[in-house]
Parts: C-alpha cells; structure tokens; sequence
C-alpha cells in the first residue's frame, strides 16, 4: 500500500474532487494526508484521511493569507488581465513560496511514495522534484485557459515564464524547465471532448467528474418533493462571498413570479426575505439534489459544471471571473446552455434563458451528449486506476513488498 | 497635404462612431450607465470582456477596413497595457494605420 500525499489551495473547488479521489483510495488501503495552509472542516474529509496544515511553519504568513483570501473578492470587479495578475502574482506564488517550507519538511518527515498537486498549488511539484519524489498533478477545471500564449500573446507568455522561473529560483531550482505541473500524469477532472482537447499529450488523463466525498447536509426534501413547478438549482459556489446579494437580488427580480421552483444554495441570511417559491440553503447536498433538477444557473465553478452535465441538465451559465469565460464558451460551443455575463445580466434575459432551457429539447439533448463523454472518461475509479499504476511504475521497489 | 487631411477623419468623429460601435455590443442600456469618453478604458471602465472586445473590434474592422489588424495589434501588449488600453489608443491607431 502507497502513501499519497494531496497539495492543495485553500480555494474548496480546487479541494473537493481530491476528497473525491482520496476517499476512494483510502477504501482501497492507501494511506492519505491533505496539506494545506487553510484547515478545512472535518466533515469534508473522508474517515481515515488527515487534513494537515503546517502551522508552525506559516506562523509568520496568517496576515498574509488572511489577506490574499480576502483579495479574492475583488475578483468580480476586476478586468480579465488583471483578474490574471491577481491569481498569479498575487495568489498561486506567494502560496506555493509560503508553503514550501512546511511542506517539505513534512515530506522529509512522512515520506510519501506520490505527491499530487493541485494544478495552481505549485508547492507540491515544486517540492516533491526537489525530493526526487514522483508527483502527480489534478486539474478540476479545463486547462488552457489562457489559451496559445506563446503563439498569440508573447508579452503575457514572457510574464508567466518569468513569475515561474523566479518562483522555482527562489525555492531553490536552479534547472531550466517548468516544474509546477507533473509531465508524467495530469488527471483532469472533464471529458477531452467538452475541453477541446482532440488530441492531448499522453500524461494528460482526462477522467471526467468525480464523485464519492462525503456530503452530510441535511435538505428539506419534503418541500421539494411539494414542489410542481419546473426545478431551477442556483449555485455561486463557495468562493465570491460579496456579490451574493446583488446576484440573488437579481435573481428574485426574474423568478418570483415565474411558474418554477428555484433551489438556491446560499446562506438565506444574505437578503431578508426570500419569494415562496425559493428554497434557500447554505450547503446543500448537492450531486444528491441534481438528479431532482430541471436546469441549473450558476457562474461556472466547475464542480457545479460537472454535477450539472452528469445529470444531462441545460445551464444558464453567468461568467463572473477566472475562468468562468473560458467555461461559459465551452458550454456555448457544446450547445449544453446559454451564457450570459454577469455583468451584463437582466431579469427579462435571464427568464428568457431559462424557458428557452426548459422548452428547447435542443440543450437537454447536447447536455446528455457531454454527459455521454463524462460518463466514458471514467470518473473516480478510472483517477484511482492512474494513480495507483503511477505509484507501481514510479517507484518498481513497491512491487516486491 | 491636403489630401491626407481631408482622408483622416478628425478624433472626435473616430470617437462617436466608436462609442456607438461599443453601445451596439455592450447593450444600449448598459452604455447609458457609462459615461463613455475617449480616456475610458476597455476592461476596467467599461468592464468589457474578450468576446465583447473581439465583436467591438469586428466592427472597427467592417467600418475602417481588414487593414486594421487589431487583434493583431492587442496580442503585442503585455498585461498593463491591455489593462489601461482605453478609446484614445485606439483612435490614435486607426489615425495610424490610415
């Protein structure tokens, strides 16, 4: 049995499908730790996984954290370039220099056979190439991004190169390369074909969404099951805390006198008073709910994006920033939904969309394609299936014992 | 001289037909909200995305001519660039490429 040891950021979409993939190993004997700089509620973890946050050696950086997640609600009400700068320079860097003196040594410590790292949680492939230790990479949401960089933007290319390069100098890489990604395995948590990616390099493993972390909320299925109008789920995530109300605002203004039934999961306490046909909730059960749904409205966090097309349902996807764009024409270009940008976003719009989801065939039909492809990339068993094959090719001596 | 003058429409005649241009992609009823004026720029005053940059720079296209390679031009700049690139850049680049 293998020692696998999750790098991860304290961004929960980023966290959640390595819940996933950890709980399924666990169940298979491996013995599993997260490490994060954030703790993270025990009730997400699988039983037997450990959740550990190298507090002595972050003791210096809790202002400094503190104050990159709170930079991280400026998102919405910034430009896409500088939503860029915000999440290299300002977020992936600084993270992956302040983690990496916890985190190495508590590798010199547990001696994982596998370090998987988060796709912007550069520390973990930082470290474990600095160890000699195989690394593994997760990517929950559709890589590139930014698209031909090289090709189509060389100024932004030069950028990123140089932030990379001065990153891996200043943790003590002094080889030319990039190293915060794994070149051996990428598991990317959606379907190739959803992605655009017709024909990916070998160590990029499409696996498709992946289920199994545990989910307790309670819900009052009673009053959905009263429920006969159209179901309408709407998700913001769990990040883009401050624009809840002006969206949810918004939202009220196009659906409270509509025939359907809106299932928001948001803590109520963000407007006063909620129309009768809305049922709101903080956290939510969510893939367990999906199955209930008629069409889904949310700014394109991916878990949310993945829950929806499993279950072969339209989505009016309303991009607010990171790659929310880059998600939203994946959508477009599939026909599994309609797009429209948060900032541009109307009640009479938005009612629109939705009949349009709801009567036209024509979106249920391609959502239930995309969830043909998710369904044939093989979800979590197939993630488990790569990694445990990663860890027997990667260190042979495991083999013997 | 003469001709060259006569042939380059004055700034404040490139800016209308840009305001408009933009007015067309963004929604009448968002460009209202927005005191639009040649130091706007793009993706922070008049919080325009790519897709609605790319339509905006279709129609400078169709109007000025395919000579005008805008997305061309964009792709040169660095990160600070694209951020405070705003309607004069622009006007002063189609005067340019004239």
């Amino acid at each position: 049995m293998s020692k696998f040891l999750f790098v991860v950021p304290p961004f929960f979409g980023h966290l959640s499908p390595t819940l996933s993939i950890g709980a399924g190993l666990i169940a298979r004997g491996h013995e599993v730790t997260w490490l994060g700089i954030v703790p993270v509620d025990e009730a997400h973890l699988p039983e037997g996984g450990v959740f550990m946050v190298p507090e002595a050696a972050l003791k210096g950086h809790r202002a400094e954290i503190e104050r990159i997640l709170k930079r991280q609600d400026d998102g919405p009400s910034l430009s896409q370039p500088e939503v860029m700068k915000l999440a290299l320079e300002e977020t992936y860097v600084p993270i992956a220099r302040m983690m990496m003196p916890g985190l190495e040594q508590f590798m010199d410590e547990w001696q994982p056979d596998v370090v998987v790292n988060d796709c912007i949680t550069f520390a973990g492939a930082l470290a474990a190439y600095k160890k000699g230790i195989p690394c593994a990479t997760t990517t929950p949401v559709p890589p590139d991004v930014m698209g031909d960089t090289a090709g189509n933007a060389p100024k932004i290319f030069e950028w990123l190169q140089k932030l990379i390069r001065d990153l891996q100098h200043s943790v003590g890489i002094e080889e030319e390369g990039v190293f915060i990604h794994s070149r051996k395995l990428n598991i990317v948590f959606t379907s190739a074909a959803f992605a655009g990616f017709g024909n990916p390099e070998p160590h990029m493993q499409f696996v498709g969404p992946v289920q199994g972390r545990p989910n307790h909320s309670p819900f009052d299925w009673e009053r959905l099951s009263g429920a006969t109008t159209p179901k309408i789920f709407v998700s913001l995530g769990t990040l883009l805390v401050d624009i809840r109300k002006e969206f949810f605002t918004r939202l009220i203004e196009a659906f409270r006198d509509e025939p359907v039934t809106i299932i928001a999961a948001t803590d109520p306490a963000v407007l006063e008073e909620w129309p009768d046909n809305f049922i709101v909730q903080g956290f939510v059960p969510q893939a367990a709910l999906m199955p209930h749904m008629d069409a889904v409205i949310c700014h394109g966090g991916f878990n949310t994006v993945n829950d929806t097309f499993m279950n072969g349902l339209p989505m009016l996807i309303t991009p607010i920033a990171y790659d929310h764009f880059h998600t939203a024409s994946l959508i477009e270009k599939a026909g599994c939904g309609l797009k429209i940008r948060y900032r541009r976003m109307r009640a009479a719009d938005m009612r629109n969309a939705v009949w349009r989801l709801l009567k036209e065939p024509r979106f249920r039909e391609a959502a239930a394609a995309v969830r043909e492809t998710f369904m044939a990339a093989g979800g979590s068993a197939r993630a488990i299936e790569l990694l445990e094959n990663f860890v027997m090719e990667a260190t042979p001596k495991l083999m013997d014992a | 001289m003469d001709t060259v003058t006569i042939n380059q429409p004055a700034a404040a005649a490139i800016f209308d037909l840009l305001k408009q241009f933009i007015t067309e992609v963004i929604g009448e009823e968002f460009a209202e909200e927005m005191d639009i004026r040649p130091s706007s720029s793009f993706t922070k005053d008049l919080e325009m995305d790519s897709i609605e940059i790319v339509a905006f720079s279709e129609k400078v296209k169709a109007h000025f001519g395919a000579h005008i390679d805008f997305t061309g031009w964009l792709s040169g700049m660095d990160l600070d660039q694209l951020i405070n690139l705003n309607l004069n850049d622009i006007i002063h680049y189609i005067q340019q490429c004239r």
